[in-house]
């Protein structure tokens, strides 16, 4: 079974950070491999230790600076990796359905049995890629995957759901699937220093536009944004810390404070 | 020339960093007041291919050179220098048996330490021998084909957690060069008449163990002699090249651990209206401290270059390296502490902790003024006494 993890590398920023235009200003920006991924990778690894996967191929849509995030991909035991970029891409602002047609030219070429995808990416969350592409590939699909048995023998995934409201769904899904992993599925490993460095010679192929048989045109999105605004913060929240005792002294004062009788 | 790290080496950065962050910062402060050893996250350490990153591919290591080494020290040092210390500490003494061992000793001990299944330590100081080294009264004497050790060894790290032990002791006290006479064993923790006693009430690196261990009539096999009898104390002083860069990584942790919390600090403390940063005096400290850091820093990763590059220049760089880095992280300690108030003063922020931690990279592994006297000697050229 050959499993493809998508992995997206996310802009972070702390506290302070300007913005310029539509944009955060690039040197208040960090960047880290997405959160939801690194689930979403250590799942992958787990079924080729499990010798449930043969191989697990890493996919990212990133520029060079990307490669960073995807070498740990590597280093934590995915066995090689695809990354797709283009000029073009770095122009526009890439919407779900853009990265669909792009992961779906990957999927097509490497014809995989399971794809594994985070449940949405840290910095623009839309939340929908990864069932955006199983519709398009015609994948099964779970979305929000907390808990996964892979049955490879009979083809099936049995996977846990987290639904709103503290509600959890027991769903079989036939591979060839897409799962969206939530956080928690696992914990992700730290990648091994004998990783990090094997992951250097792994190979990271990278494909452009024409690469992947699009054109420019195609990737020219739907969605423009049309500005960028920090939101003025209308309450303070107090986050009360310290033990039971301290807490809940303090939970009382405040209590106390709002008029709150016993 | 080039200053910068290869990829592979900023990953391994990173990796280590974000361990550190996770896995120790949390639990850092309970460790050094309850003087405990952290031996869960030892183990993960351990998973992470953190312990003895040098010893051979083949015998569970990574293969690293002393540059990765001091990266990895670096970030958890800055840090915790408690737990950094047992974690970087778990593998004391390897350096003997990847280099002298027997090929029995080599495998029996070598992937058990990088496992983290068990923990080695290097037993040279005793109560009356600390720099000088060659007055050792720790005696090893051939019974048949066992060797018998008697004696007390001072301020052993890992003494009480420790599996082995790599001993230095006198076999040949009637050969007459100094230096000359002495010889590493190998000692298992559980042999009869091996005995350690936890040493408390240390001011800082509290997480690490450190004891005092005896040795009764202790029986060892004579395959546990480690490379040649006689010339234990030679083989010693080839690894003080490595050894000394590694703490000199760990004084470079401690120094950018303070700065960094010195110059959080600063900027969320407010006096007079603004942040403390904007004031001069502070700002000052700041650069100072940032600069330090960064020059000890580089002349810790040369030391650490020359000992596979230019081995002949490495004892002078490995004694500057770890006499100024020392020095620097005992200083950007104090420094932070001041720029903390009267919140450094206690153990709720981790520059109190800093501070008492970053006093031992000026004790151990030949103190301040042994460096001094290395250096001069390097200089003026004079043979290899302290
Ligand atoms: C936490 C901790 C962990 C340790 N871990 C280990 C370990 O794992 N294994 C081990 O074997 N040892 C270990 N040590 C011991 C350490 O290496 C010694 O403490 C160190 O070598 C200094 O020896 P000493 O304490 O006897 O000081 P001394 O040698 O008595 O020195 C006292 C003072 O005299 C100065 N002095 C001595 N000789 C000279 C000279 N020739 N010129 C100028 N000044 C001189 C010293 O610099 C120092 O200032 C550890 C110590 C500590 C505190």
């Amino acid at each position: 079974m050959k499993v493809l993890v998508t992995v997206k590398e996310v802009a972070e920023v702390g506290d302070d950070f300007a913005i310029e235009g539509t944009e955060i200003a690039e040197s208040d920006l960090e960047y880290d491999l997405n959160e939801w991924d690194d689930y979403a990778i250590e799942a992958g690894v787990r079924l080729a230790e499990d010798g449930i996967a043969d191989e697990v191929v890493a996919l990212t849509i990133g520029p060079e600076r990307s490669e960073e995030t995807i070498r740990m991909a590597l280093a934590k035991g995915a066995d090689r990796a695809v990354r797709v970029w283009d000029d073009a891409i770095a122009d526009s602002f890439l919407d779900v359905d853009t990265k669909v047609d792009l992961l779906e030219a990957v999927v097509d070429e490497e014809e995989p049995d399971l794809v594994l995808t985070g449940v949405q990416a840290a910095d623009d969350a839309f939340g929908a890629t990864g069932v955006a592409l199983a519709e398009r590939i015609g994948f099964e699909h779970a979305a929000v995957v907390n808990d996964l048995e892979l049955d490879a023998d009979a083809g099936v995934a049995n996977v846990r759901r987290e639904l709103e409201g503290g509600v959890e769904e027991l769903t079989e899904v036939d591979v060839p699937a897409v799962l969206t992993v939530q956080t928690g599925l696992n914990e992700p490993r730290y990648a091994s220093l004998r990783g990090i460095r094997q992951a250097q010679r792994k190979e990271i192929a990278t494909k452009d536009l024409a690469d992947v048989g699009l054109s420019p045109d195609d990737v020219e999105g739907a969605l423009t944004v049309t500005s960028m605004y920090e939101p003025e913060s209308e309450s303070d929240a107090e986050i009360i810390e310290g033990d039971a005792d301290e807490a809940a002294g303090r939970l009382a004062e405040v209590l106390r404070e709002k008029g709150v009788e016993a | 020339m080039d200053f910068d790290l290869t990829d592979e080496q900023k990953q391994l950065r990173e990796e280590v960093r974000r361990f550190a962050d996770n896995e120790i910062r949390p639990i850092a402060s309970e460790h050094d007041r309850e003087e405990s050893y952290p031996y869960e996250v030892v183990e993960k350490a351990a998973e992470m291919g953190l312990i003895a990153p040098h010893v051979p591919v083949e015998y569970g290591g990574v293969g690293y050179s002393a540059i990765e080494n001091a990266i990895i020290i670096e970030e958890l040092f800055a840090v915790d220098p408690g737990i950094g210390l047992c974690i970087s500490g778990a593998g004391f003494g390897a350096e003997a048996i990847m280099e002298f061992g027997t090929e029995e000793q080599k495998e029996e001990v070598l992937p058990a330490v990088t496992s983290g299944e068990s923990l080695l330590g290097s037993a040279i100081s005793e109560p009356q021998a600390g720099s000088d080294v060659t007055s050792i009264a720790t005696r090893a004497e051939k019974d048949g084909d066992e060797w018998v050790l008697n004696g007390s060894k001072m301020w052993i790290t890992n003494g009480t957690v420790g599996d082995y032990f790599v001993v230095l002791c006198e076999t040949d006290p009637e050969i007459e060069d100094r230096y000359s006479g002495y010889s590493q064993i190998l000692v298992e923790a559980d042999r009869d008449g091996f005995e350690a006693e936890k040493i408390t009430g240390k001011m800082g690196v509290r997480a690490s163990d450190t004891a005092e261990v005896y040795l009764d009539d202790v029986r060892v096999p004579e395959e546990n002699l480690v490379g040649q009898r006689g010339m234990g104390f030679l083989q010693l002083m080839q690894f003080f090249d490595e050894t000394r860069t590694a703490i000199a990584a760990q004084g470079v942790g401690i120094a950018k651990g303070a700065t960094e919390r010195a110059l959080e600090y600063a900027q969320e403390r407010e006096q007079f209206d603004r942040p403390i940063s904007d004031f001069q005096a502070i700002k000052h400290k700041l650069a100072e401290m940032r600069t330090n850091t960064e020059a000890a820093r580089w002349l810790t990763y040369c030391s650490a270059w020359s000992v596979d590059a230019d081995p002949d220049r490495a004892t002078a760089l490995a004694s500057m390296a770890k006499e100024f880095a020392s020095r620097i992280a005992v200083e950007a300690a104090d420094e932070a502490v001041q720029i903390h108030g009267g919140a450094g003063y206690v153990d709720d922020h981790d520059v109190e902790r800093l501070y008492r931690d970053a006093k031992i990279t000026q004790i151990y592994e030949g103190t301040t003024e042994i460096q001094k006297n290395i250096i001069a000697r390097e200089l003026l050229g004079d043979g290899i006494g302290v």
